[in-house]
């Protein structure tokens, strides 16, 4: 099981929330569980890197935070994209698949 | 905005922003609980686990703080506060600090408002970087920037394409009559559309427009705005008002703003159509006749260097055109040159070296504050070592060293702002001896600007060197940190390193101080060639009309006829100007075309040119200048009738008859059409200025016109002669104006003022350099003694005395200060060369000068290391070994 290091990937790790928050605002529990669950485990996101990433991305004004009830009715603080943050977004994806490719043609040789 | 936003709840919101943090950190962590139970856990495990995942919550905390902009502030703030604090905790350290820091920084500021206001403002002119001035040179014949002729003007005007406007400017002599008195005004003729080229709106009024300059146009007068404050007790309803000048009225239109006049500062200015001369035809037709600067805007867009090559096409025509005007020999060019380069190019040299100069004086107030922080840092040791095992990061302890060092500088600056001021005033004086622009240094925001930064940039270069030469001080703190600290040899080299550095900047300051010195010395000594004592002279201006120039010439007569009956009066004469003469010193001596006689023009050679003055009988005895060979002029002379003759100087006789008695021998100024005959040989004169080296003089006679320089030798004081003089010339005619009244060992010391006040300026920085690099030295070796305690107690006991003890401590103060020298002396060489235009007599490595600085510098150092080394011979041996 791979564990994420947030320093080596900080920019991956932006592109990951940023990714998760696409579809709809979510809480910071919420997003741990979703990039655990798409990425089949692979990528465990701990507490000590995202809540630092969030409020980076936050101060960027790349995602908004707000206070809402969640599923089991409780207060949670939920996150959702910002339009700036879908323009970043889009270009973290852009150059994340030609990065991804590139590494890919080499090392898949 | 955003950010903003963000900034402004992260510190007036912080409350929310904790316990939010708190909520949403909290509720993750019962959410880890909660799911570690669901896979089965015991509720005693699911906490323990999740705890484990979570990590530390406060340095999460911090993280989550960290990754937010106020945050930065919020540190940077604590670290200002913490610095006040320290800095408060060591006032003597801080004053010292700041004080020396403040005199580099004001010396700085002041030099810098100097240069900013002078070489770099932009001209207070609409698009004043469009403005060019041109110049007309004859390399050839040795004339450079002669001025231009109507028909000159009208071949540019038309055939270029690069300006879209040329102004033309010359003074005029006008009186301005009142009831009883006339008095001169300095009048500027310029073409109607002068203020449009430069872009003035007029404060009062209008400016001029094409109708003013038509001939017959009623005369119109413009004022300028000090003119308007001073003479006219700034009178609002000026406009329309009417001045009696020269026997005519002219009605007033309009009042400048205050702005610095260009090229001269005038109290009134005129159409060309107001003057006599350059209105007449022959002037117009004269294609030689010259008196006109010319200005020109560039179009938008074009660059100076196009504007120069279109210029010099037409300059190239016009020298084909005419031939035997521009000969081929002289090398006729024009030359347009940025308007602001031209007005201060007079000063850029001394400003420039200025502006070195106190550089070197704050790099050794830099380098001896760095050593002072090096010095309390060691001190800092153990609280260092201290906080940094209480966890606090490297970069936040370099950080929080580099606060303190920038504060200081900051209060130096802020200090230096508040001294800058008095230097200002004196420079401002001096500046104006060399522009009009120096109405225009003030201490404003690109100056106040220039100041922060240089202070912030001191504040890190002095804090920097010691903070940089402390890596890997964490480690030896700790060790340290219980015992007495010995000084590490790296720092005590760089301590080392910065008082060589400090002497080596002084040394380079005195090596400049004093070469302006000597050749102050040496200016002084100058015999001027005549005798200058009891001396005085002052400019009479004649109305003309009603004078002419017929009825002028008789007037002279009268004037000096009167005058030398005047009681106390020696001897009198008039001339057209006299040495010494501050107009003169501005725009040097004339040039005159002339030619010998028996010696042919050959084709392919330049014009050959002279300074000329035309003077009455008596000129020469009365201000003592010897006639070497041959005779005076005399009245006889000065008689229309009589055969016209000059006397020439001995540098005109050594350049052009070397080997030739020139008496005897004619000259001509009008192409050979006259030729007048040299009668005499006059000593050289310094006619412009003790510093100036003598030029090729011919003296006319007067026989013609006026001249309007009175010399007159008094018999007492010179000074008090000036009423009995004025009643003398009133009592022929009140309607004479009389002003310029100085005696000429006055012009003679105010023509020495520029390298007096540099030498001044200079001696006084170096001085302060001195001070600074002795306190400097003095301060290094106290610390090397109060670290040596222990080693000093035990040479004493064990017999040492104490005339040795102060040898060893000297001694090593001494090993820097020659360092510093030799450093400074090989650095000061290839820089003294920058002064080679402001010496005399010298040359820029003088010996002489750069032998004494050593020794000069020995003996401060001496004094500097003696009264520490008294110290050390006041250590107890007992007291020096019990501390262990």
């Amino acid at each position: 099981m791979a564990k994420l290091k947030a320093d080596l990937l900080q920019g991956t790790l932006d592109l990951l929330i940023l990714k998760t928050l696409e579809l709809e605002p979510m809480h910071g529990w919420g997003v741990t569980q979703r990039i655990q669950q798409v990425s089949d485990s692979v990528l465990q996101v701990n507490q000590g890197s995202l809540y630092p990433a969030l409020h980076r991305l936050e101060e960027q004004g790349w995602i908004r935070a707000s206070w809402g009830t969640s599923e089991n009715n409780r207060q949670a603080r939920y996150y959702e994209l910002t339009a700036r943050g879908r323009k970043q977004l889009a270009e973290e994806k852009e150059n994340w698949l030609r990065l991804s490719g590139a590494v890919a043609r080499i090392v898949g040789t | 905005m955003n950010r903003l936003a963000s900034i402004f709840r992260f510190f007036f919101r912080r409350g929310r922003f904790e316990s939010e943090m708190d909520a949403e950190l909290r509720e993750h962590y019962d959410r880890q609980v909660e799911q570690n139970m669901a896979r089965g856990m015991s509720r005693a495990e699911a906490v323990r686990q999740a705890a484990i995942v979570v990590g530390g919550v406060e340095q999460l905390k911090e993280e989550c703080r960290d990754a937010r902009l106020g945050r930065t502030i919020e540190t940077m703030a604590q670290d200002i506060r913490y610095g006040l604090r320290v800095l408060a905790r060591n006032p003597g350290f801080s004053l010292a600090a700041i004080l020396t820091l403040a005199l580099g920084i004001g010396a700085n500021t002041a030099i810098f408002s100097l240069v900013y206001g002078v070489l770099l403002r932009p001209l207070p002119y609409m698009h004043g970087e469009q403005l060019v001035v041109l110049h007309q040179d004859a390399p050839g014949a040795n004339v450079l920037d002669y001025p231009f002729s109507v028909k000159e003007i009208d071949d540019y005007r038309e055939q270029n394409h690069t300006l879209q406007g040329m102004a033309e400017h010359h003074t005029m002599n006008f009186l301005l009559i009142g009831k009883e008195t006339a008095e001169r005004v300095e009048t500027a003729v310029v073409s109607a559309n002068f203020f449009e080229v430069l872009g003035v709106k007029p404060l009062l009024g209008r400016t001029f427009v094409a109708g003013d300059e038509g001939h017959g146009a009623p005369a119109v007068l413009i004022l300028s705005y000090k003119y308007w404050q001073t003479h006219q007790g700034g009178d609002p309803q000026i406009v329309g008002k009417v001045f009696q000048m020269n026997n005519h009225p002219h009605t007033v239109i309009g009042v400048l703003p205050p702005i610095p006049q260009y090229p001269v500062e005038s109290d009134v200015y005129m159409p060309t159509s107001q003057c006599p001369t350059r209105s007449s035809a022959g002037f117009i037709n004269n294609r030689n006749a010259r008196m006109m600067t010319v200005f020109g805007r560039l179009k938008p867009g074009v660059t100076l260097s196009e504007a120069r090559a279109d210029l010099a096409v037409i300059a190239a025509s016009t020298q084909k055109a005419y031939p035997g005007i521009y000969l081929a020999a002289d090398g006729y060019r024009v030359r347009p040159d940025g308007l602001r380069d031209d007005l201060t190019q007079r000063a850029r040299t001394m400003f420039l070296v200025l502006l070195g100069v106190v550089g070197f004086v704050l790099l050794a107030a830099c380098a001896n504050v760095a050593n002072l922080f090096l010095a309390r840092l060691l001190k800092l040791e153990r609280e260092l070592a201290v906080r940094s095992a209480l966890g606090a990061g490297k970069a936040r302890l370099m950080r929080q060293l580099l606060t303190e060092s920038v504060l200081l500088a900051v209060g130096g600056g802020l200090v230096g702002v508040v001294l800058a001021p008095f230097a200002l005033q004196v420079l401002t004086g001096f500046a104006g001896r060399f522009t009009t622009r120096a109405a225009e240094v003030r201490m404003d925001g690109p100056v106040l600007l220039f100041t922060f930064l240089v202070s912030v940039g001191t504040g890190i270069v002095f804090g920097l060197a010691p903070v940089l030469t402390t890596s890997g001080w964490l480690g030896t703190a700790f060790q340290q940190a219980s015992s007495r600290g010995t000084a590490s040899r790296g720092r005590s080299r760089l301590r080392s390193a910065l008082v060589v550095a400090q002497v080596a900047f002084s040394v380079i300051l005195l090596a400049a101080a004093g070469l302006m010195m000597r050749s102050f010395v040496k200016m002084q000594q100058v015999r001027p060639g005549f005798a200058p004592d009891r001396l005085i002279t002052m400019r009479i201006s004649p109305g003309m009309p009603p004078y002419t120039m017929k009825t002028a010439r008789l007037l002279t007569d009268r004037i000096l006829d009167r005058i030398r009956t005047a009681p106390g009066v020696e001897s009198a004469a008039m001339g057209t100007t006299f040495p010494f003469n501050p107009a003169g010193l501005v725009f040097g001596p004339s040039q005159n075309q002339y030619l010998v006689q028996g010696r042919p023009h050959g084709p392919g050679e330049p014009t050959m040119t002279t300074d000329v003055r035309v003077v009455t009988a008596g000129y020469f005895e009365t201000i003592r200048q010897p006639i070497v060979k041959g005779r005076s002029l005399t009245q006889h002379d000065c008689e229309l009738a009589s055969p016209e003759v000059v006397v020439i100087n001995q540098t005109l006789a050594r350049n052009q008859f070397a080997g030739e008695d020139p008496i005897g021998k004619r000259v001509s100024f009008d192409k050979g059409e006259t030729w007048v005959e040299i009668v005499g040989i006059a000593g050289d004169v310094r006619e412009y200025g003790l510093n100036q080296p003598a030029v090729g003089e011919i003296y006319g006679a007067l026989r013609d016109g006026f001249v309007n320089r009175l010399v007159v030798r008094a018999g007492g004081n010179a000074e008090t002669a000036e009423q009995t003089l004025r009643a003398a010339i009133h009592e022929l005619d009140p309607l004479l104006a009389i002003d310029q009244v100085q005696t000429v060992e006055h012009a003679e010391y105010e023509s020495l003022e520029p390298p007096r006040m540099m030498t001044f300026l200079m001696g006084i920085f170096a001085g302060l350099a001195l001070l600074i690099s002795a306190s400097g030295i003095a301060a290094v070796m106290a610390l090397s003694v109060s670290q040596r305690t222990r080693e000093i107690g035990v040479r004493m006991a064990l017999g040492a005395r104490r005339s040795s003890v102060v040898a060893m401590v000297v001694r090593q103060g001494i090993v820097l200060t020659v360092a510093g020298i030799a450093a400074g002396t090989l650095v000061a060489a290839p820089l003294t060369k920058l002064l080679a235009s402001m010496l005399y007599g010298i040359s820029p490595t003088d010996p002489l000068t750069f032998a004494a600085i050593p020794v000069i510098f020995l003996l401060v150092a001496a004094v500097a290391c003696f009264v520490p080394a008294r110290q050390a011979t006041s250590i107890d041996p007992l007291t020096a070994l019990r501390q262990e």
